[in-house]
């Protein structure tokens, strides 16, 4: 199976590869996996208190292109946008942008489910209701 | 009750091959499945000696080399069969692929079937799992590093993967049983407890595939540093 020029782009050179300080208020992390193949992926955002806006997101996988691929795309997508916006990125998105074929659409979900147990993770360790309510000012 | 194209005998066994009358079957509307292919029901209890044994026997008799001087459609057939064979002989043997491929056959989504059908997220393995398998690949990837930067791996670094990797094995093995004691039960159930067996299974199949995944590259990194 052929992977797509963009997979390829971004197997080659992937995005905000790294770790960012699990034991800060300000970081989220989401460690999630693939039981289609056995692949995981842990994503990893740093969320500005005071705007609630993602200023720096970073990854690291272990698995294949379309997976590596998958969650590249996704820390270049959530930089820059607020917790709420980001939770709107959807796995269709991703497999429209990487042209993913259907055995690797697991891949845009595992993205996709990622960036929301790091948003979880966030909003747990700051408090929910504390988010919502910032969120909707 | 399938029935020969040739004789129109039933079939006793294996329907590639008319046991009365010795003609291979050609590729008939609908394709026998890897159980019917050695005459057995759709049991997940093997005999592999004696699976075996009949893999060789009908290879023989549907081996192309039988049919030099047939009609070309013989030829076809022998080849088709012969084929068939092989790839039922390779998942039958193995207890594992057994599984997936009777909960494929029975209707089950399995492995990347799953994509679109389940959300993942409702099917994470225990986190601690997934925490084990991130640093083990973490330590993996330093020790691959470091090889290809030409340094030989930390000896200190190799014993924490040993240590890991035996564990993992450890998990595996515990798994593989786990997996053999469900089978019995989809064998010996019907209805819902057979539906049950199936379910514990799949779930047993999606941890095996982290576990597989580490096992097969522990062994890889410790092969290559011996």
């Amino acid at each position: 199976m052929a992977y797509s020029d963009k997979v390829v782009d971004h197997y080659n050179n992937p995005r905000n590869v790294g770790t960012l300080d699990k034991s800060s208020g300000e970081v989220g992390t989401g460690l999630v996996g693939a039981p289609e193949c056995g692949d995981v992926m842990r994503l990893q955002i740093r969320v500005n208190p005071e705007t609630q806006v993602i200023e720096e997101a970073k990854f690291k996988t272990f698995g294949c292109g379309s997976a590596i691929a998958s969650s590249s795309l996704a820390t270049e997508w959530v930089k820059g946008k607020t917790v709420a916006e980001a939770l709107e990125i959807k796995n269709t998105d991703i497999v429209k942008e990487l042209a993913l074929p259907p055995v690797k659409i697991h891949c845009s979900v595992l993205a996709e489910d990622a960036i929301r147990a790091a948003i979880g993770d966030w909003k747990k360790k700051n408090g929910v209701a504390e988010a919502e309510a910032v969120a909707t000012h | 009750m399938m029935h020969c194209a040739s004789c129109r005998e039933p079939f006793h066994g294996s329907p590639l091959i008319c046991a009365a009358c010795g003609a291979v079957q050609s590729s008939g509307v609908e394709a026998p499945d890897y159980f019917q292919v050695f005459g057995l029901e759709r049991r997940l209890g093997v005999d592999v000696a004696a699976l075996e044994r009949e893999f060789h026997r009908l290879s023989r008799r549907l081996h192309p080399d039988r049919f030099a001087r047939a009609t070309a459609e013989e030829q076809q057939n022998s080849l088709r069969a012969t084929a068939l064979l092989n790839d039922a002989w390779r998942v039958l043997r193995d207890p594992v692929e057994r599984v997936e491929y009777l909960l494929k056959i029975e209707g089950h989504a399995v492995g990347e079937e799953h994509a679109g059908k389940a959300r993942s997220a409702e099917r994470q393995p225990p986190a601690d799992l997934l925490e084990e398998v991130f640093e083990l690949n973490m330590q993996l990837e330093e020790i691959r590093m470091s090889r290809k930067m030409g340094e030989t791996a930390d000896a200190s670094v190799l014993a924490e993967l040993r240590t890991a990797g035996e564990r993992f094995e450890a998990m595996l093995d515990e798994l593989d049983q786990a997996l053999t004691a469900e089978s019995t039960k989809w064998d010996a159930g019907k209805g819902q407890a057979r539906a049950g067996a199936a379910a514990r299974m799949i779930e047993l199949l999606d941890r095996r595939r982290y576990l597989w995944n580490l096992v097969r590259e522990v062994r890889e990194a410790l092969g290559a540093a011996a």
